[in-house]
């Protein structure tokens, strides 16, 4: 089972800074302190949601991150060295040449554990396929054995193995080659966020699709329709990873269920029960809708806690975890490298 | 202590500033995009109690013919903010001075990304404002071409007042204000509505306010509009100069303009460049220049040569002739008339000018022994040519390694380097000004 941490710095709930009024949480320690919890709970990836590129007008959120999230990912990814990196950037905010450095610059810096959270325009969608048509197109600059570093021959790169995208479009105009070498796992993941609506681009290219509902009929009918989506685009199921939103609300014990019993105002499909019921209820999710695994979005930092600490150890007895020894994101996904199209005789252009 | 201390910058380039280092037999070929060799590159800048590292940038591969690219390091790096995020949470004194151009960003990313490296490192973030002078980066951003150079200072002019008052939308204290039922105070939050003839941008940056106020801002403007930029906006500039009579007069021209923006003459830092290559002996120094100078192939030199001139090709002129007469340029003027006045005052052929160009690429080169280089930092120090430089080690680590353990010590006997960082934000090591609480 695939397992992500959608980070905070109190929890998903908006209530939740009220229980712990310390403005150290909103600080880097605090966050690389929630970072390492997961990792070591052996989690795949952290995701940094960034409110899906909504920008703050005259408010300020407790459930945002006060971090530009690429390069709070820069930055943790030094000092988590196993965990995934998912952060959200949107295509309205970013140039194509520069999202493309970045996300290439943090799978170095990640040594391979980088992945986009892809927040297209709200508008055009031509706009959103011709972007990351782009952004795949530059990060394709470099054959996987284009740095050959020869000193002797004074050759730090193979120039035909570079490729210049040249790239003309409807909405976009971009030269390349990006000046940035080839990603260590071959490009960054693409991930997609999808709830209803047009869900083209992120069957066309998404590798880690993250689903959110707040039903299970809702979920299973989302699932569903993104595996035909992924189908229907030519692609295979196994191409793609589906994980789910989920908000857990750890119980102590039997006595101390639905002590609480709200609602949260939390996208995602809210889990009550002692750790043994949600493990029960994430397993069976899984096996009815046919996913991957799930990202949780704690709705404190203790029910984080509990989280970790409690259903994981359990999910790990009923042999749902392995011990997941991989280096890259895609190899803990179990996503294939993907084949640089030179290499299969295809022209690198967007 | 009223003894004035220059300011000493760590410019950081993969495996060295030489075009050559990366072939040099003790070169780590792959160091730029190696995050462990920066990090350790960061923490040997930051025992030597540097004021700042700084990254350079263009968002562009930097030569149009791949065979030329081929043969130079220079031609993929780590985008700069992504790399100093990562050095900020490994060291805890340096600055950190990433390179961001106001032609191909908007002002809201921009600022909240310098906001994220200032938090990260607890302010010790500098912005180095530059406009971007070249087609190969013109070409990446769908732009009908290379913006004229008035036109690329005017956005800059109207970028940097929309970054300052994004940094300044949010107080100190706004979060978790004291006995307050709120998580964050309302009257402390200061929305830009910003509406100028380049930009909008209603918002807040989602961030704390600054440690250091507000980021440093940095600029190595040459031009006219560039210098007066840089004196109304920058806490520093970086510049290019061969003599010290040129580090003089651009000293003197930058520091004179601050009056007109009513700042004081010790708001703006001047750090030119220097490459320092030291040895014990002098000979030992040269030996080290030698070896380096070996690894230059022709080709890869005359195209950086050219690419300085803002020409495209040298080749068709005799190798071992001097420079044809220049074409005026909307590129780089100032570091233009540099080369021409070099190849001039030392009668150099085209071949001599891009092997010494392939050495710092028109800074400053000193070889010498410890003294001899403390004695020439020491000299434009004390003669109004500097406040401090921005230190460009040809190799990486063992340059930097070198000027840090022989020369540092040696500008500390000397009284003219700080022993111990005075602070933790890089503000409060350069000793320029605070900005105003917002
Ligand atoms: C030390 C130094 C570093 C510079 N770094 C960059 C850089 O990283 N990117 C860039 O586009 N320009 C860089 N420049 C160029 C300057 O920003 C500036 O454009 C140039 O000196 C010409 O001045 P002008 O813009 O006023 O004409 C640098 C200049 C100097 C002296």
């Amino acid at each position: 089972m695939l397992l992500g941490y959608s980070l905070t710095p109190f929890g998903h709930d908006p209530d939740a800074w009220t229980k712990a009024r310390d403005r150290r949480r909103l600080g880097f320690d605090a966050l690389l302190d929630q970072v390492a919890a997961a990792e070591a709970a052996g989690f795949d990836f952290v995701l940094l949601a960034d409110r899906l590129g909504v920008r703050p007008v005259d408010d300020l959120s407790s459930v945002a991150v006060p971090f530009e999230p690429t390069l709070l990912a820069s930055a943790l990814a030094t000092r988590a060295d196993r965990i995934g990196i998912v952060a959200a950037a949107s295509t309205a905010q970013h140039e194509p040449y520069n999202l493309a450095r970045r996300f290439a610059s943090l799978d170095l810096v990640s040594k391979g554990r980088a992945g986009w959270l892809v927040v297209p325009d709200d508008g055009d969608a031509g706009r959103g396929n011709e972007y990351v048509d782009v952004v795949t197109a530059l990060w394709d600059s470099f054959e996987d054995d284009a740095f050959i570093y020869d000193k002797a021959a004074g050759r730090f790169f193979d120039p035909s193995k570079m490729h210049v995208a040249h790239h003309q479009g409807a909405y976009l105009a971009v030269r390349g080659p990006l000046n940035v070498n080839r990603s260590p796992q071959g490009r960054p993941v693409l991930a997609h966020l999808l709830e209803e609506g047009d869900d083209a681009l992120a069957a066309r290219t998404g590798e880690l699709l993250l689903l959110q509902a707040d039903t299970v009929e809702g979920l299973v009918a989302i699932a569903a329709r993104m595996i035909r989506s992924v189908e229907a685009a030519g692609r295979r199921r196994s191409d793609v990873r589906l994980v789910a939103n989920i908000v857990p609300v750890v119980a102590e014990s039997e006595q101390a269920l639905g002590e609480d019993g709200r609602i949260l105002p939390i996208a995602g499909i809210q889990m009550d029960g002692t750790p043994e019921m949600i493990a029960d209820r994430l397993q069976e999710l899984a096996t009815a809708t046919d996913l991957e695994g799930f990202t949780i979005l704690p709705p404190s930092l203790e029910m984080g806690q509990r989280f970790l600490g409690d259903v994981v150890p359990e999910l790990g007895r009923r042999g749902l975890i392995g011990s997941r020894r991989q280096e890259t994101l895609r190899d803990r996904l179990g996503l294939a490298q993907p084949v640089h199209p030179a290499a299969s005789g295809k022209e690198v252009s967007a | 202590m009223s003894e004035r201390h220059m300011k000493l910058g760590a410019f950081l380039m993969a495996g060295g500033h030489h075009i050559a280092a990366w072939r040099h037999p003790d070169a780590h070929a792959p160091a730029g995009s190696d995050i462990d060799h920066f990090i350790a590159v960061a923490r040997i800048a930051e025992r030597g109690k540097f004021d700042m590292i700084f990254i350079e940038d263009a968002a562009a591969i930097r030569e149009r013919n791949p065979d030329l690219a081929s043969q130079a390091a220079r031609s993929t790096a780590f985008e700069p903010l992504s790399l100093l995020a990562a050095i900020a949470v490994n060291t805890s004194h340096v600055g950190l001075v990433a390179t961001a151009s106001t032609s191909y960003t908007e002002p809201y990313g921009l600022a909240r990304s310098f906001a994220a490296l200032d938090q990260l490192s607890g302010g010790r973030a500098g912005w180095n404002l530059v406009t971007s002078a070249s087609e190969l980066e013109a070409e990446n951003f769908a732009s009908s071409g290379l913006r004229p150079h008035s036109q690329r200072y005017e956005r800059a002019e109207e970028f940097a007042d929309a970054a300052l008052a994004l940094w300044d939308g949010v107080e100190d204290g706004t979060y978790f204000p004291a006995g307050g039922e709120t998580f964050a105070d309302h009257s402390k939050l200061h929305p830009v509505h910003w509406h100028g003839k380049h930009f909008a941008v209603d918002g807040i940056l989602e961030s704390q306010r600054s440690p250091q106020g507000r980021p440093i801002m940095v600029q190595a403007g040459a031009s006219d509009v560039g210098k007066d930029l840089a004196a109304r906006t920058a806490d520093v500039v970086f510049a290019a100069s061969q003599t010290k009579a040129e580090a003089q007069a651009y000293y003197a021209d930058v520091k004179l303009r601050l009056g007109k923006y009513g700042r004081g003459q010790d708001d703006l830092k001047v750090m030119p460049g220097i490459s320092p290559i030291v040895g014990a002996t002098e000979e030992e120094a040269k030996a080290k220049y030698r070896a380096l100078q070996e690894f230059i192939p022709d080709a890869v030199g005359v195209a950086l040569l050219a690419s300085y001139l803002s020409v495209q090709d040298l080749s068709a002129y005799p190798l071992d002739g001097p420079l044809p007469e220049m074409p005026q340029t909307n590129l780089i003027q100032s570091r233009q008339q540099l080369i021409v006045d070099l190849g001039k005052r030392e009668g150099l052929s085209i071949r001599e000018l891009a092997r010494h160009f392939a050495g710092a690429r028109g800074h400053w080169q000193v070889v010498g022994t410890p003294s001899q280089v403390a004695d020439a930092m020491e000299e434009r120090f004390l003669d109004g040519a500097a406040d401090g430089f921005n230190v460009m080690a040809p190799l990486f680590p063992s340059g930097l390694e070198d000027f840090v353990t022989l020369v540092v010590p040696e500008l500390q006997r000397r009284g003219v380097f700080r022993k111990e960082y005075e602070g933790r934000t890089l503000r409060r090591n350069l000793g320029v000004a605070s900005p105003s609480k917002g």
